[in-house]
């Protein structure tokens, strides 16, 4: 959280993720360079350039497909949160680095003629009615495209300037990158390679990409178990100090229930920041903290605490029986709410 | 070849306009629309190059905001129902690429004979 805009953020944990990611990289590539040569086809020996363009291109197929997994994987296991934490700065190095797959490819395959290479690359292969043969570099161009605008719009500016539900629509084009970036794959390096080793490597990536996402999904809420305008939450006991009861909502938003030792209050559990869910999060200090990125809102009117700004919708809360129960319509963002006060419920 | 040749000049002059919006937004514009911003200036290099590729959405919230259009409950809205949408090509796009590409080759499981292509017209070489 800031109160004005930085180039980048940096802290510890960024410097120690970047780190990490950045080595992984490099030793990818290197053990990629000096086994890649011996691995392939022998009765084709493959030139340098082509090694590295490969290097490049199936590091960034990896990466992103490591991208696409953090997501699902914070959802089903908590411990992996961490990984969310910084997946911004993953998806610029990923950007990066299949830029430089894309430039060995010009500077290889395009650069030896009087045509310019762009116009080369563009207009060599437009095959489109075919599936062999088909022009597989313009998928590849697509998936750089798109991998381009979420790198240069991942700066939290574009985030509050472009709004939540539209910063995070554009940046849902990462699915579509990366089914180009599989046809990209699949309909070129794959019908030629003779290595069964990558294709396998491809394969598994592409599944676990899918199984995972498969399992998030079967995780995830379905629809609100009511309607009207009060429905039922839990008993307060049930809800582990600190933590929150998500409830999928009639309106299809989800609430958050959250106990902070006697207190009780509930907030959307969409994050102001990038939409992260808050009730995954923690009660930290009197305020609710979201996983992805820190950023915390007060329990008693959703509003983050001075000098930050961010707001996020309240729902009202009453006890009936021993049972919560929530307002189904929420309140304007940063709408005082008090919260329940548990020992009010032994006595109602 | 003509038809790469003027879809490039289309790219280059969506850029060149993009560099254009750019640079008005990031020098005038942006202290209008985000507080967070004024005073500002070291991160503002950082936004060119995505001011550059979404420039009409640059305008689009650009006006919306100049003319007071912007709509205080959109951050929270939910975010998820077209995240469930977009995962499907993840949950069963990719894998099927993937298989239908492996199958289809011509050294693959379902082996088929290699087919000669016919050489290109003399006319289409040039397309």
């Amino acid at each position: 959280m800031s109160d004005r805009y930085i180039p980048v953020q940096w802290n510890a944990n960024k410097w120690l993720y970047d780190g990490v990611l950045l080595i992984a990289c490099a030793a990818y590539i290197l053990v990629f360079l000096r086994l890649g040569a011996p691995a392939a086809d022998l009765t084709r020996p493959v030139d340098g350039a082509i090694l590295r363009m490969r290097a490049f291109g199936s590091c960034a197929f990896f990466m992103l497909s490591v991208i696409l997994c953090i997501g699902p994987l914070a959802r089903l296991d908590r411990r992996f949160l961490p990984l969310l934490y910084n997946r911004r700065h993953f998806g610029v190095i990923t950007a990066l680095v299949a830029l430089t797959h894309a430039v060995y490819v010009l500077n290889w395959y395009y650069a030896f003629s009087p045509t310019d290479p762009m116009v080369a690359l563009l207009g060599a292969n437009t095959s489109y009615g075919q599936i062999l043969g088909f022009p597989f570099e313009t998928l590849g161009i697509v998936a750089l495209l798109i991998l381009a605008v979420l790198a240069a719009t991942s700066h939290d500016f574009w985030l509050s300037f472009l709004g939540p539900p539209l910063w995070k629509a554009l940046h849902l084009l990462i699915y579509l990158a990366y089914g180009c970036v599989v046809a990209h794959v699949a309909l070129g390096y794959l019908q030629d390679s003779k290595n069964p080793a990558f294709a396998l490597l491809f394969g598994l990536s592409a599944l676990a990409v899918a199984g995972l996402h498969l399992a998030a999904w079967a995780k995830a809420p379905r629809k609100s178990r009511g309607s009207g305008e009060w429905i039922a939450v839990a008993a307060p006991h049930e809800i582990a100090d600190g933590r929150a009861k998500i409830l999928p909502m009639p309106d299809g938003k989800r609430a958050a229930v959250f106990r902070d030792g006697d207190r009780i209050g509930a907030l959307s559990n969409a994050c102001a920041h990038q939409n992260g869910p808050l009730g995954e999060g923690r009660v930290i200090d009197g305020c609710v903290t979201c996983p992805w990125h820190g950023f915390q809102y007060r329990l008693e009117d959703g509003c983050s605490p001075p000098p930050f700004t961010e707001k996020v919708p309240t729902y009202n809360l009453r006890l009936r029986d021993g049972v919560i129960e929530i307002a189904t319509k929420p309140n304007a963002p940063g709408t005082p709410a008090t919260p329940l006060q548990i020992a009010e419920a032994a006595h109602v | 070849m003509e038809t790469a040749e003027r879809l490039l000049a289309i790219g280059q002059g969506y850029l060149w306009i993009g560099l254009v919006v750019a640079a008005v937004f990031l020098a005038w514009g942006i202290d209008r629309v985000e507080a967070k911003a004024q005073g500002a200036w070291i991160f503002r290099p950082l936004l060119l190059p995505g001011a550059v590729l979404i420039w009409p959405l640059v305008l689009w919230r650009w006006l919306r905001v100049e003319r007071g259009n912007a709509c205080p409950q959109a951050p929270y809205r939910p975010p998820l129902t077209a995240q469930r949408l977009f995962s499907m090509i993840v949950i069963f796009a990719c894998p099927a690429i993937l298989m239908g590409a492996l199958l289809l080759r011509q050294d693959g499981p379902l082996e088929r004979p290699a087919v000669q292509l016919a050489a290109p017209q003399e006319g289409q070489a040039h397309e």
